[in-house]
């Protein structure tokens, strides 16, 4: 699962991921990370389900680093995608695939917010939200 | 050869008659290549009348010819913008070419001409303005209005270059990544991408150019449009065969017609083309049959900034349907960029036009010309290249060298690079002053422990325009040059092309 993590200027230089690593030994995956003095927005993906989940998510409540789950890494367009298959192969871990009458096919999972898709298109139908 | 164009299974008269009573035989290329491999040539084309193709990708060589309509009082348009993308007036008072890579001066790669284009057909009313320098018969010097596609006089679709027969795919070795007309190249061999229908292409159907030539009947954006030449570059003995195509813009439809942009490299147009082959010989019989494993293309590396790209290897479109290649032992991922799924739509369009009736074939008044030179653009006169720039005296240094001496030494002959080399003068490594600096200041003794290894180098033959973009590109301000056994003969840095450039303004 990814998780969008906001840090507030007082927890925002604790070590809070290793900790959290360290603790339950999930190897969370920093995909996104903005820091500065005043707090920080990291993207996160938590390779992880069920209690093992739910005690991450906890874990970074109790650090005071909110943890909401993103549910949607990118959309694609529908109208306006001509399912022509430039976002497929430059999309460096192939979240991206062509089904077999040629539609655009992405697996969110594996996604890691890199953006290539975005400019790959030739038609601007593909955005982060 | 001899009787191209004959006849000789049925004529035009034929196939037009039987569309006019609906029992025309007609099936897509698709269907015509399935059912080919099952029942054999000669049955398949004693029964079909006509086999319809698509294609639908990017195709940079198209516009549009406007006609506005006189305002009052009237101008002649000597500049003129749609959305702010220029548009070409060397013509008559009210009439414009807007073509498709042409981009707006506000937006740049964000919007162009294939978009105004897309814009017009979905109907959208699309700004208008221009300026004049005003005469007798037309005093006014500007105008600045709206306009949509039903108010123009004329909106004519006049493309230069569609339809390629097939197209290059590109890969990329360079360690940096790429944008290109053939969309993003991964670094390193990462990916590969394609362009080009396949077994549905219309030029792989008719590729002795039996039946299509000047006045052929097509699917054009969606309207019907028709064949008005060869195109620019057309080039069938290489299987590189193009189309000039015209057809009313009022007709067609904004989902045939997609403006696009291509990330750091310019917009264009998608255009949907669909050209009906008629089965008129088994020699053109053989031709529609031909299936995407007998239909090959070269995977150019699109990493050599040069009219000739290295093939790295020869592939059919099934293997580059299939996802994936092989290149130098490695597994590499492939996508197309222009639509397969649209491509197919538009075969199964014209199919159903000319099954209801709607869409009659038309003979060719001329054949398109099965033989065309290719030529390329020579650049007469001299043109700088690396070995007119490059200084020729380079300061060296093995790396055992100690950083104090090739401080001083920087100091006494005033350069800011130096490359570091072996016994036997090769290149393996470059210090600047700043790696000096750092090095002494970190109390470093060997060149070794602070040159680079991996050095961006240059060719004495290489142009000055690409040595000059590389050294933007990789942010850095010179680079030795080697010859073939990696040997230092020179270094070219930005000083050398800052020099020219002020005896070149002198």
């Amino acid at each position: 699962m990814k998780l969008r993590l906001l840090y507030t200027r007082s927890n925002v230089s604790n070590p809070v991921i290793s900790d959290i690593v360290l603790k339950t030994r999930v190897p969370i995956n920093i995909l996104e990370a903005k820091v500065s003095l005043n707090g920080g927005e990291m993207v996160v993906d938590v390779p992880a389900t069920g209690k093992e989940l739910d005690e991450v998510r906890g874990l970074f409540e109790r650090a005071g680093v909110s943890a909401k789950e993103i549910k949607s890494v990118m959309e694609i367009d529908s109208e306006k995608c001509i399912s022509c298959g430039a976002c497929v192969s430059p999309c460096p871990v192939q979240a991206i695939k062509q089904k077999p009458e040629w539609d655009i096919e992405l697996d969110e999972g594996r996604c890691i917010r890199c953006l290539i898709c975005v400019n790959a298109c030739p038609v601007r139908a593909i955005r982060s939200p | 050869m001899k009787h191209v164009g004959t006849e000789t299974l049925r004529t035009y008269e034929q196939i037009n008659e039987r569309v006019k009573k609906g029992d025309a035989v007609v099936v897509t290329a698709d269907e015509f290549v399935a059912q080919v491999q099952n029942c054999g040539i000669e049955t398949v084309a004693k029964e079909v009348d006509v086999v319809t193709t698509g294609t639908f990708g990017a195709m940079c060589s198209s516009g549009a010819f406007l006609n506005f309509g006189h305002s009052e009082p009237p101008i002649k348009m000597f500049k003129c913008w749609l959305n702010d993308v220029p548009a070409y007036k060397g013509l008559a008072a009210v009439d414009a070419y807007v073509g498709a890579t042409a981009m707006s001066e506000s937006e740049g790669f964000d919007y162009g001409g294939g978009h105004v284009i897309e814009d017009l057909v979905s109907r959208k009313e699309v700004e208008l303005r221009a300026e004049a320098y005003g005469t007798d018969c037309y005093p006014r010097k500007a105008i600045e209005t709206t306009i949509v596609l039903d108010d123009l006089n004329q909106a004519v679709l006049v493309n230069p270059r569609n339809a390629y027969e097939h197209y290059n795919a590109a890969t990329n070795s360079t360690d940096r990544i790429l944008y290109t007309y053939m969309g993003t190249l991964l670094p390193n061999h990462g990916n590969v991408t394609y362009s080009g229908a396949g077994q549905l292409s219309p030029l792989y159907k008719d590729k002795n150019f039996e039946t299509i030539g000047i006045g052929t009947r097509i699917f054009l954006g969606g309207g019907i449009g028709y064949v008005i030449g060869e195109g620019t570059q057309h080039s069938p003995q290489n299987e590189f065969g193009t189309l000039m195509v015209r057809g009313n813009l009022k007709q067609m439809k904004p989902k045939y017609l997609r403006g696009a942009t291509y990330y750091r490299y310019g917009t264009s147009l998608y255009v949907g083309v669909g050209i009906p082959i008629p089965i008129i010989n088994l020699r053109v019989a053989g031709s529609a049959a031909l299936p995407d494993n007998q239909i090959f293309t070269n995977i150019l590396d699109y990493g050599v900034p040069s009219r000739s790209r290295p093939a790295v290897k020869k592939v059919s479109y099934a293997d580059l349907k299939l996802g994936k290649v092989v290149i130098n032992g490695r597994s590499v991922p492939t996508s197309p960029l222009s639509s397969f799924k649209y491509a197919k739509e538009i075969a199964e369009t014209l199919k159903r036009w000319i099954q209801g009736g709607l869409f009659f074939l038309s003979r060719p008044a001329e054949l398109l010309p099965n033989q065309s030179e290719f030529k390329p653009l020579e650049v007469r006169g001299h043109e700088l290249r690396v070995k007119d720039i490059m200084t020729v005296k380079v300061t060296t240094a093995r790396p055992n060298h100690d950083v104090r001496m090739i401080a001083s030494l920087i100091v006494r002959n005033g350069v800011d690079h130096v490359p570091i080399v072996n016994g036997d003068s090769r290149l393996v490594g470059i210090v600047t002053s700043w790696d000096l600096a750092r090095a002494l200041a970190e109390g470093k003794s060997t060149l070794e422990e602070v040159m680079t290894t991996k050095v961006i180098t240059a060719r004495e033959n290489e142009s000055g325009d690409v040595v000059a973009r590389r050294l933007t590109q990789h942010n850095i301000s010179g680079m030795p040059v080697v010859d073939d056994a990696n040997k230092v003969i020179g270094i070219v840095t930005t000083d050398d092309l800052a020099k020219l450039l002020r005896k070149w303004k002198e």
